[in-house]
């Protein structure tokens, strides 16, 4: 096996690859010479906090969208067929602008955005929960890019599932209404926890709270985390290449996003904070 | 003050504060490996250059997000992976992995490398057609650790697999293309 090695390496160095473009005019352009996200200028980066952040504006974070989103053009296109799916499914999405524009506080983790929004659309109707292929906790190494954490409270999950939409793969585990875990009326479960490698899927999650909603940046576990809570919020997931996954819109309940090492955790359910923080120190 | 180039990290630094010139070298440095890695993924010199394109500018959106001191290729590499695989999905067609050894690249007259000297064409031949037999994440894998020599964690990214997935995917791709040349040597 070792000389089929050494022959491949060779012959690797040999091979006649395609002739690399210069990328960095083409890139440099496109970027805008928009700083990234947390580049605000001269300020540091803000620690997480245990206790409740104000919510304050953040026009620097702000400003890191037009570099994650497609161009301009493409981003009205991607609204506008967002607006269309909303009014085929009976929704009115009368503040198209200003959902767009008044952003009053964004949280970014490693994988999912929360923007607070002063205006928001009626929500979309309550559709069947889409997460991907039932399997087992034994059979979900081989599609999957980590290792998955389960909670030890409330233990093993009632449905395990597997879905390829995020890179890496995506794990969900569902857990039946019960006395320390009602039904949340969005996903008709006690529990639901989702996983993906929030480090190869920069904004999958995405969230747009109305200004009513509770959003508390947290540490759990030495990491960031953000709890939502309060108000219905507006949730969907964004391809790999940047657009929304229209058909994934839907409403969550009270939410904890947290980052774990490479992976990001969400927790959606009727519980609060505390609950959601013990099912957290829990995972293993 | 000696006159050095910047190191990694404090071109990331740099870029995150938003100088476009740090991340304009960042991109320089490692345009080469990003665009192969995405062209063994599409097979298609077109569209690995807009994968390749895309993933620079997807990183630089999420550099906020970046890890201070981690390895930035193997981020880099999945996010580049990510492109090449969405373009070759969308683009809905599979092109043959056109592998050529280069020739005359060696310098003319140069006397060969060893190893070089060990491997005639034909064998050359043989064994890159019996590469172009395997299936693709067999294929993959052996142009990620070989062809375009990743470490095992940069291999894993380009892959989207766990890092020590990448040991058993590269065994058993050896054990497939072994078995594809031994028949042809009996």
């Amino acid at each position: 096996m070792r000389d089929l090695e050494q022959t491949l390496t060779q012959i690797g160095r040999e091979l006649e690859w395609p002739e690399t473009p210069d990328l960095s005019a083409s890139v440099l352009a496109r970027l805008e010479v928009l700083p990234p996200e947390g580049s605000a200028a001269g300020a540091e980066p803000e620690p997480p906090g245990t206790e409740a952040a104000p919510p304050a504006r953040r026009p620097s974070r702000r400003r890191r969208l037009p570099g994650l989103l497609p161009p301009r053009g493409l981003r009205r296109a991607l609204v506008l067929a967002l607006v269309s799916l909303l009014v085929l499914s009976g929704a009115v999405f009368a503040a198209v602008p200003s959902v767009r524009d008044a952003v009053l506080e964004f949280i970014g983790l490693q994988g999912a955005t929360v923007e607070r929004r002063e205006d928001l659309p009626p929500p979309p109707p309550i559709e069947p929960l889409e997460l991907g292929t039932r399997t087992t906790l034994e059979a979900t190494p081989e599609r999957l890019a980590f290792d998955p954490l389960v909670p030890e409270d409330p233990g093993d999950p009632d449905g395990v599932y597997v879905s390829d939409r995020a890179a890496g793969g995506e794990l969900s585990l569902t857990y039946r209404p019960s006395e320390s875990l009602p039904r949340a009326r969005t996903t008709g479960l006690g529990l639901l926890v989702t996983e993906i490698r929030g480090d190869l899927m920069p904004d999958f999650f995405q969230k747009l709270a109305p200004e009513g909603a509770v959003i508390e940046e947290l540490t759990v576990g030495g990491e960031p985390a953000a709890w939502i809570e309060g108000a219905e919020h507006f949730f969907f997931y964004r391809a790999p290449n940047g657009e929304v996954v229209e058909d994934e819109l839907r409403l969550a309940q009270n939410v904890l996003l947290m980052q774990r090492g490479p992976m990001l955790i969400r927790l959606e359910g009727a519980f609060d904070r505390d609950r959601a923080l013990e099912i957290a120190a829990s995972l293993r | 003050m000696e006159d050095r180039p910047p190191n990694e990290d404090e071109l990331v630094a740099r870029a995150k504060r938003g100088e476009p010139a740090a991340y304009g070298e960042i991109v320089r440095r490692h345009q080469s490996i990003a665009f192969r890695t995405a062209w063994v993924i599409t097979r298609n010199a077109a569209d690995a250059e807009e994968a390749a394109q895309d993933a620079f500018v997807k990183a630089h959106a999420a550099l906020g997000r970046f890890r201070e001191g981690a390895p930035f290729r193997p981020w880099l590499l999945a996010i580049v992976s990510n492109e090449a695989r969405n373009r070759l999905k969308s683009a809905g067609r599979r092109e043959r992995l056109a592998l050529r050894v280069a020739e005359e690249r060696r310098p003319g007259g140069a006397v060969p490398s060893p190893e070089a000297a060990l491997l005639d064409s034909e064998q050359r031949d043989e064994l890159l057609a019996a590469l172009e037999e395997l299936s693709d994440t067999d294929r993959e894998t052996i142009a990620c650790r070989y062809f375009l020599e990743l470490s095992e964690e940069e291999t894993a990214a380009a892959l989207g697999c766990p890092r020590g997935t990448v040991k058993s995917r590269t065994s058993r791709a050896l054990e497939r293309l072994r078995a594809r040349l031994e028949p042809a040597d009996a």
